[in-house]
């Protein structure tokens, strides 16, 4: 077990940022915890990274087998990168290495892996926002940890930007590291992670691996001039778990893969004429705001 | 121990206000001493601007001079130290890297402790090589004659820059923080102790105030109007060596458990 939480709280006055929250994070997991802004995210961050006091329950990290202080053994970087403005990036991770007592980090290597090799004497605050959370990740890296915790890692950034840090944190991920990604993008932690905790208001509301909460369920849009023997007609095909009438006609749930040419086929052999026929993946959004809603 | 003063070292070392607060303090505590060549000759009964030079009064000249010194340069110094931290949100990376709050405490006043220690060492020099070279004949007893000054002289030191950091601790912004403990040293504590504490009260304790005490560790050398105070008063001007030792002492140490209990239970 890397990270275990157990009923842990934060309260700011009468504002409940996280409440009783149970988390389970194993190694080699890439886990998301996806959720709106202001969910609570970054408060349980820095309550794990120590920042934070909380108000009850407990956490746990490597099981209580790293000492007191286990976060010389994590790498991380919570919200904003943050450095001092007037040293150069080497000179920056020169201090977290300081920090994390390594005698002789391989600050190079690290630049090296984000991508800012180059520019490793140069002032942190010439930066451009996208080296800067680069750096950030790099200064994460030091010390080769076994656990890296991103927030919000690609906030801010350009397009490009965006895609150079997902592929920085893939091909972490593919050493084989355990990494804790915050992020309020849903489509982020669906390419990125391999568990997720979905997070409203500080409560836990699904946590697992990322297929079996967030499922990219096939739908099928279609329409008939008669709407009614539409109606009618749909019941009698299989392989669907739900229909939904909609202004075009009826959505329906595939639970398994069903080409359109059938039902069409089908369709007309019952003498109805389909005037709308349209296959599409359900949106990650709409089914993130499905279950962000429920509760 | 060491190495979290290294740390701190790597953070300052290249950061132009500190090279410019340490710049300003080697080239200032001799230079104004020097100075007072120029002075035609001190108010009587000195007289003569010897005395700012030879054994052993060089050690009071000179160290008042540095008590200046370090209330603005150092003090300034352990100030944002702390408030730049808080800007520049790198003291809760230090603690996300690794850093207990121990950690940070100790990093923090042990460099104070360090940095003190170096402007005293300089301080001594300074001392030593201008009244080696104004003193006719040189007794070893006179030039030590009153060595404990050494000793508050970096007790000094380290209590404005103590009392700095607990301002930047509980402040947090780096203008008003700074503002504050100027405020509070110059204006601040003199109102307390003049227009309201001997206005009630014409008591010695009046002197027994945190930055007035650290001040008069190596009081002004202004006999006359000391002893014009003491007649009219009844009692001195200035605390005793002892007594500013010993309420320096207990007032720092207060400071240093207000901000280790503050940082233990802050949320950074």
């Amino acid at each position: 077990m890397i990270l275990q939480t157990k009923q842990l709280t934060k309260e700011f006055g009468p504002l409940r940022a996280v409440e009783r929250l149970n988390l389970e994070i194993e190694k080699g997991m890439v886990f998301g915890m996806l959720g709106p802004n202001g969910s609570g995210k970054t408060t349980t961050l820095g309550m794990v990274l120590g920042i934070i006091h909380p108000s009850a329950g407990s956490f746990e990290w490597f099981g209580g087998q790293r000492g007191s202080n286990p976060r010389r053994f994590l790498g991380a970087l919570l919200e904003t990168p943050n450095f001092y403005p007037y040293l150069s990036a080497e000179d920056n991770l020169k201090i977290v290495a300081q920090i994390k007592r390594i005698d002789k980090p391989d600050i190079d290597r690290a630049l090296e892996i984000v991508n800012l090799l180059q520019r490793k004497k140069s002032k942190f605050k010439t930066y451009s926002l996208g080296m800067k959370q680069r750096l950030a990740i790099a200064s994460a890296m030091i010390g080769d940890p076994e656990v890296l915790i991103f927030d919000e890692p690609t906030n801010g950034l350009d397009p490009q930007g965006i895609a150079e840090v997902r592929e920085t944190i893939l091909q972490i991920a593919q050493m084989g590291k355990t990494i804790i990604m915050a992020s309020h993008i849903l489509d982020e932690v669906e390419k990125i992670c391999s568990h997720v905790a979905i997070i409203k208001n500080g409560r836990l509301l699904a946590t697992g691996p990322v297929g079996a909460i967030i499922n990219d369920d096939i739908l099928i849009e279609i329409g008939a001039e008669d709407k009614a023997q539409l109606q009618g007609f749909l019941p009698t095909l299989t392989g669907f778990s739900k229909i939904e009438e909609t202004d075009f006609g009826f959505l329906l749930y595939l639970q398994s893969e069903l080409p359109t040419s059938s039902i069409n086929r089908a369709a007309f052999e019952n003498g109805i004429i389909i005037n709308h026929l349209r296959r599409r993946q359900k949106s990650l959004e709409a089914e993130f705001l499905e279950i962000t809603n429920q509760n | 121990m060491f190495k979290l003063i290294y740390t701190e070292w790597l953070k300052w070392n290249k950061q132009l206000i500190f090279r410019i607060v340490c710049a300003f303090y080697l080239i200032l505590l001799p230079s104004v001493l020097m100075l007072g060549k120029k002075l035609p000759e001190l108010p009587p009964p000195i007289g003569t601007t010897e005395v700012m030079f030879i054994f052993p009064t060089v050690w009071t000249y000179l160290g008042y001079i540095g008590n200046w010194l370090c209330f603005f340069f150092f003090g300034f110094f352990a100030v944002i130290s702390i408030t730049l931290e808080f800007n520049n949100r790198t003291l809760r990376q230090n603690i996300i890297t690794g850093w207990s709050r121990q950690d940070v405490f100790l990093a923090k006043f042990g460099s104070i402790a360090a940095l003190s220690l170096l402007a005293t060492i300089y301080y001594v020099l300074c001392a030593l090589v201008i009244g080696y070279t104004h003193t006719d004949v040189v007794y070893l007893s006179k030039v030590f004659q009153e060595g404990d000054i050494i000793f508050r002289y970096w007790l000094m030191s380290f209590s404005y820059m103590t009392f700095g950091l607990l301002i930047g601790f509980l402040i947090r912004r780096t203008v008003i923080a700074v503002f504050i403990y100027l405020i509070y040293i110059m204006i601040l504590e003199p109102v307390l102790r003049w227009g309201v504490h001997r206005y009630f009260w014409e008591h010695p304790s009046m002197h027994f105030y945190p930055m007035n005490a650290t001040e008069d560790l190596i009081p002004a050398p202004l006999s006359p109007i000391a002893e014009e105070f003491a007649e009219k008063a009844g009692f001195d001007l200035f605390m005793s060596p002892f007594e500013a030792i010993i309420t320096t002492l207990i007032y720092t140490t207060v400071f240093i458990f207000i901000v280790n209990s503050h940082l233990k239970k802050a949320d950074l």
